[in-house]
């Protein structure tokens, strides 16, 4: 391939991807407008509160998704990096199967009231 | 002559990365780990509230968060991202005009977002929404109610006696601010309305000469109550009141509000520096196209606190 051919594709390769980024970019807002309009929903009754929380967090997902692959580059760096970054997410949902037990299971003042004093004095 | 560079490199140890993107991403997985800690405590925390209790985690409106200024500041965040991918792609093509001015709008719009947090903070402390100031209890509604199941009521009683026990301090502090609007010059309706808290909560409801009858203080539950009652009247009639109100969890929330948005404005901070460094080394010249490496790992750290924002907004703002 001559030089002006190859700075050519180079040319091409970059313009790609700022396309990229820019789709990315307005993907992104979208997916806000999104997420508040579907947090809206709840408010007027128009959907139920697990469909709404269900789309505000894979919404999330999504976004930091598209981040991470684009905006960080994993698409091409993720066979470099993948093992630093699998083992953190397998710590961090280990971390709270952890403290799951100690507060969300154990903690349940309205389901277990408190039981009234045991007196001991006696009755008058 | 011989050349002396290889067209064969050797093969060599490590990763086939630059050592600083490395060095990047080995910060951001303890990073990660940082706010996964931080994430996961707020939400084990939050259901860990009871579900089927009267007294339920805060909404936004009752802490005073408003959505769309979440909305706002994470279109903000994504704008600084995008923003940095085009100075690392103008720094790639040698454009380090096009950089610079890149970098300088990533620094204003990472300020923007700290101008938001800041009005957001701002809010809160001035509606007294701070960890440990908040009261947390308020009357149950099975108890106001007489139940037929008398053991429930008693259930009841016995929960609101623990929480007097806690609640105690909120009932002095907003003593202290009943005070001082007592000498201070608001709506009259609003100041009757404070005045007559204050004298049950001083007991001095009995007029002057005569026998004080026996006068019962309000419970913090109910202090808390009045005060909410007294906030809204306020809110509608747009007057700037300050008293602490009550909210079941309040306290937990405020200390969960701080920590995550606190951690990460401190990042949103530490970037904005990084960019103002970018920005004095372009004044004095010193920025060229062998800083484009620099840029796209200052950028991996950017795009790295706008994923936590990305996961914060609505965990806070809207679930």
């Amino acid at each position: 391939m001559t030089e002006t051919g190859h700075a050519t594709t180079h040319d091409a390769a970059h313009d790609l991807r700022v396309k990229a980024y820019f789709t990315v970019f307005i993907a992104l807002s979208i997916f806000t407008a999104v997420s508040f309009i579907a947090n809206e929903a709840v408010r007027q009754g128009w959907i139920n509160l697990y469909t709404s929380v269900t789309i505000i967090l894979a919404v999330a997902v999504v976004k930091a998704v598209l981040v991470g692959l684009i905006f960080m580059h994993l698409n091409f760096d993720w066979g470099r990096v993948y093992f630093i970054i699998v083992p953190i997410f397998i710590l961090g949902v280990m971390m709270m199967m952890v403290l799951m037990p100690d507060i969300i299971i154990a903690w349940q003042p309205s389901q277990y009231p408190l039981e009234p004093p045991v007196s001991t004095t006696g009755t008058r | 002559m011989t050349p002396i560079v290889s067209d064969n490199p050797q093969k060599h140890m490590g990763m086939p990365l630059p050592t600083p993107k490395v060095a990047m991403w080995l910060f951001l997985v303890t990073e990660i780990m940082f706010f996964t800690a931080l994430i996961g405590t707020y939400i084990v925390l939050r259901h860990g509230t009871p579900a089927q209790s009267p007294h339920k985690w805060p909404t936004p409106h009752q802490v005073h968060l408003i959505e769309w200024i979440g909305a706002l500041n994470t279109f903000v965040l994504i704008c600084s991202s995008f923003t940095v991918v085009l100075a690392h792609h103008a720094a790639v093509k040698a454009d380090m005009k096009k950089a610079t001015l890149y970098v300088a709008l990533t620094l204003g719009l990472g300020a923007v977002f700290l101008g938001v947090k800041a009005y957001e903070y701002n809010s809160k402390f001035q509606h007294d929404i701070l960890p440990g100031h908040i009261g947390e209890s308020l009357p149950y509604p099975d108890k106001a109610l007489p139940s037929p199941d008398k053991e429930k009521n008693l259930l009841a009683i016995e929960r609101e006696k623990h929480e007097h026990a806690t609640g105690m301090q909120y009932f002095h502090r907003v003593q202290l601010q009943l005070e001082a609007i007592k000498n201070s010059s608001i709506d009259a309706e609003l100041q009757k309305e404070c005045n007559a808290l204050l004298d049950e909560m001083t007991s001095a409801a009995a007029a002057e000469g005569q026998p004080a009858a026996f006068h019962r203080p309000p419970s913090p539950a109910e202090v808390g109550q009045r005060v909410n009652e007294i906030l809204e009247k306020a809110e509608k009639k747009g007057v700037a009141l300050y008293l602490t109100p009550a909210i079941p969890f309040g306290n937990l929330w405020a200390s969960c509000y701080f920590a995550l948005t606190g951690f990460h404005a401190l990042h949103v901070f530490g970037g904005i520096v990084v960019f103002a460094i970018i920005l004095l080394m372009a004044m004095i010249g010193r920025f060229g196209p062998q800083h484009a490496t620099m840029l796209e790992i200052v950028g991996l750290y950017w795009h790295f606190v706008d994923i936590v924002w990305i996961f914060l907004f609505p965990l806070l703002y809207l679930v």
